[in-house]
């Protein structure tokens, strides 16, 4: 399988050298992969995450993303590797006053034409993207409405279709469904789901659930203390492994 | 749990700075205290010496009064640091405890004052010291006492009940120097209530002469004729004075307040400087009273003239207005704004989109807010040339003073007009603010 992501020896130092979030991690991603992070809260998966489109900036190591190098990148060059990789938020990350077609424009704005952008104008096939983008997961009627007049479902739903709005070839989600009750969790991991297999984005999730993980993922990278701990495939992870990554006094529960 | 990791690097005087900072606080504030006392006792000396104790010479200090001032102080700070656990000490949470960080025996206590005292003047040497541990320093020994944050003692020294605050050597302590505190300032500001009563005739005229209004100077002048001098027309300048500055202040401290955000400056050098530059000028500025500013431009576009106190407010409003603002755009929630700069914008991009719409409310309510303050302003700024309604305040008031004259009924007009003015602004930016809450 060809690489998209690939992390040599990945080191984040925090606060002074106070807190070691992750040491020396290597690992790659496929194309088409559907990459489930586990493990506990501040095991370093949202670092992880965050280093790859540089939301954080890593200590050491490099990230190729296709092949360039994003720990290298200046800044326009950042700017459009960020382009390619979208990512979506456990807190949604809304600007909540702002209308819920504003939020989801939001997301083209490394496209637009920046004089444009200045005053609130988008192209009128950036509008009609939006509006397709926002009927893909099933709220165009929600589409004029302030973005914290919706409920948390509908708002990781705007998440997922400002994602869209970058066409990206990478979507990472970082412990997308948390906030969310578990049959609304089901239909955000759906659309993930969907837009991997039918567009063939590359998706990297961390998530809280095994059950969850199992189900959607193709592949499961669990961390502790800031190191790889596992690697393989859903299957694989048994009662043993499970202890291994979450500790002694774990017991796993279920989200059906 | 993220560990400990090995990559923090020990250093030694860093470390022992920060060990040594709590306790080093404890000890300077609990030495300011008794500086205060010593003041106090100076003050209370002196203004009572003539009075009860020598009323043809006054009270001297022999020259080594001083010194013998900030030693005798030092001591004092010393002797209640070993024996009590003094204000500072609570304040900065570090306590004194012995072997097993349990309480210290008051001999022991006693002890460590006067091995304090020893080496007092050897303590910076005993800092910068090689192979001592930084808890060591300050004469810390099991025997003698060690100063400890309150934090370490959670487990090992037994709760006790504890007393009500003002029953313990603090407590009364504080209280003490509350009571010192309220005496000092009744003197100070020279408190003399029965002079309420003794000149009551005098404010009795004033009164009675202030509420026989002298309405006919509202739209005319009664003395030159002119409209220009009447009371309405001020009014309106008031007014005018107050919106050009809130308005014009508003434009300006709008973008100079994203300059001093540290959230949106602070990623590079240049970044930085312009952010520092910006908060120095807001909070110098801000810290000039726009009476202060009006002074300047009175001069220099005219006394009397309103453009200099619409200056002057405005001046101190971009600054009020541009803190106020600037803390606004630090506080919005970074959420949208990284999910933005993830996607690829650029960083006015995401002010543009993340940050304005988040701050605007806010922003409106501070310059109705400004707004207020600006009318209030307006109405006194004449006090030195600013223009406006209180140049009639001003003028009657000193109109006064002439023989034959008798201006109060004048002021009273005005002053009711102040007070409409208040009013009415008060009133309808209330409603604005109803409006968009």
């Amino acid at each position: 399988m060809q690489e998209l992501v690939q992390i040599d020896r990945l080191t984040k130092i925090y606060e002074r050298g106070e807190v070691l979030a992750l040491n020396d991690i290597s690992t790659s991603v496929g194309k088409g992969e559907f990459l489930v992070l586990l493990g506990l809260s501040g095991s370093g998966k949202s670092t992880l995450l965050r280093c790859v489109n540089r939301l954080i900036e890593p200590t050491a190591g490099t990230i190729l993303f296709d092949g360039e190098d994003v720990t290298k990148a200046r800044s326009r060059q950042l700017r459009h590797l960020r382009r390619r990789m979208a990512m979506i938020f456990q807190q949604f990350n809304l600007v909540k006053r702002s209308t819920v077609l504003t939020n989801v424009l939001s997301g083209r704005l490394g496209y637009a034409s920046p004089a444009a952008s200045a005053i609130h104008k988008f192209s009128k096939k950036d509008i009609e993207l939006a509006m397709a983008n926002l009927e893909r997961v099933g709220i165009p009627e929600q589409a004029y409405k302030r973005a914290d007049e919706l409920s948390g479902g509908q708002q990781q739903r705007v998440g997922i279709a400002r994602a869209l709005m970058q066409q990206p070839d990478l979507l990472m989600a970082d412990e997308p469904v948390s906030a969310l009750d578990p049959a609304t969790a089901h239909s955000i991991m759906q659309y993930l789901e969907q837009m991997n297999r039918e567009d063939g984005v590359t998706v990297m999730t961390s998530l809280h659930f095994l059950s969850l993980a199992r189900r959607y993922g193709s592949r499961i990278l669990a961390l502790k203390d800031g190191e790889i701990v596992f690697e393989g495939s859903p299957a694989e992870i048994d009662k043993v492994k499970f202890k291994e990554i979450y500790g002694e006094d774990a017991e796993e529960v279920e989200v059906r | 749990m993220p560990k400990k990791s090995k990559f923090a690097k020990p250093h030694p005087i860093r470390d022992r700075l920060q060990a040594i900072r709590p306790r080093f606080m404890a000890f300077m504030l609990d030495w300011a205290t008794w500086g205060f006392v010593a003041y106090a006792v100076m003050f209370l000396l002196q203004r009572y010496w003539w009075r009860y104790i020598n009323f043809y010479e006054p009270l001297k200090l022999p020259v080594w009064g001083w010194p013998a001032v900030i030693l005798g102080t030092l001591e004092m700070a010393l002797l209640t640091h070993a024996l009590f656990h003094t204000p500072g000490m609570a304040a900065f949470h570090v306590r004194l405890v012995g072997k097993d960080l349990q309480d210290l025996p008051l001999a022991q206590r006693f002890l460590r004052f006067l091995k304090m005292n020893a080496t007092l003047l050897a303590q910076p040497a005993v800092f910068f010291m090689r192979n001592r541990r930084p808890e060591r320093l300050l004469h810390d020994s099991p025997s003698t006492g060690m100063v400890v944050p309150t934090t370490l003692l959670k487990d090992v020294v037994p709760a006790k009940k504890p007393r009500p605050w003002f029953f313990t050597y603090r407590g009364l302590f504080l209280l003490g120097l509350l009571g010192v505190t309220f005496w000092l300032g009744w003197l100070i500001s020279t408190m003399a209530p029965h002079m309420l009563v003794d000149r009551w005739p005098y404010a009795a005229r004033i009164w009675g002469e202030l509420v026989d209004v002298q309405f006919e100077y509202l739209l005319v002048d009664v003395n030159t004729k002119g409209q220009l001098f009447s009371i309405v027309y001020h009014m309106i300048e008031t007014i005018f004075i107050a919106l050009f500055a809130t308005a014009l202040g508003t434009l300006l401290a709008f973008p100079l307040s994203f300059l001093a955000a540290r959230n949106i400056m602070g990623f590079s050098p240049l970044g930085w400087g312009i952010y520092l530059t910006m908060r120095f000028l807001f909070n110098a500025i801000r810290s000039i009273e726009s009476l202060l500013i009006a002074v300047v431009f009175a001069v220099w576009v005219g006394f009397g003239n309103p453009f200099a106190g619409s200056l002057a407010l405005l001046i101190h409003t971009v600054a009020a207005l541009g803190k106020l603002f600037s803390e606004q755009v630090e506080s919005v929630d970074p959420g949208p704004l990284e999910a933005m700069a993830a996607s690829g914008a650029r960083r006015w991009q995401v002010v543009i989109y993340g940050v304005i719409p988040q701050v605007i409310p806010s922003y409106l309510a501070f310059t109705l807010y400004r707004w207020d303050i600006n009318i209030r302003m307006a109405t006194i700024i004449a006090l030195v040339g600013g223009g406006g309604i209180g140049t009639l305040l001003f003028y009657w008031k000193n109109e006064v003073g002439r023989p034959g004259e008798n201006a109060w009924g004048q002021v009273g007009a005005v002053v009711i007009a102040i007070i409409v003015i208040v009013w009415l602004m008060d009133y309808i930016s209330g409603r604005i603010r109803e409006k968009i809450g």
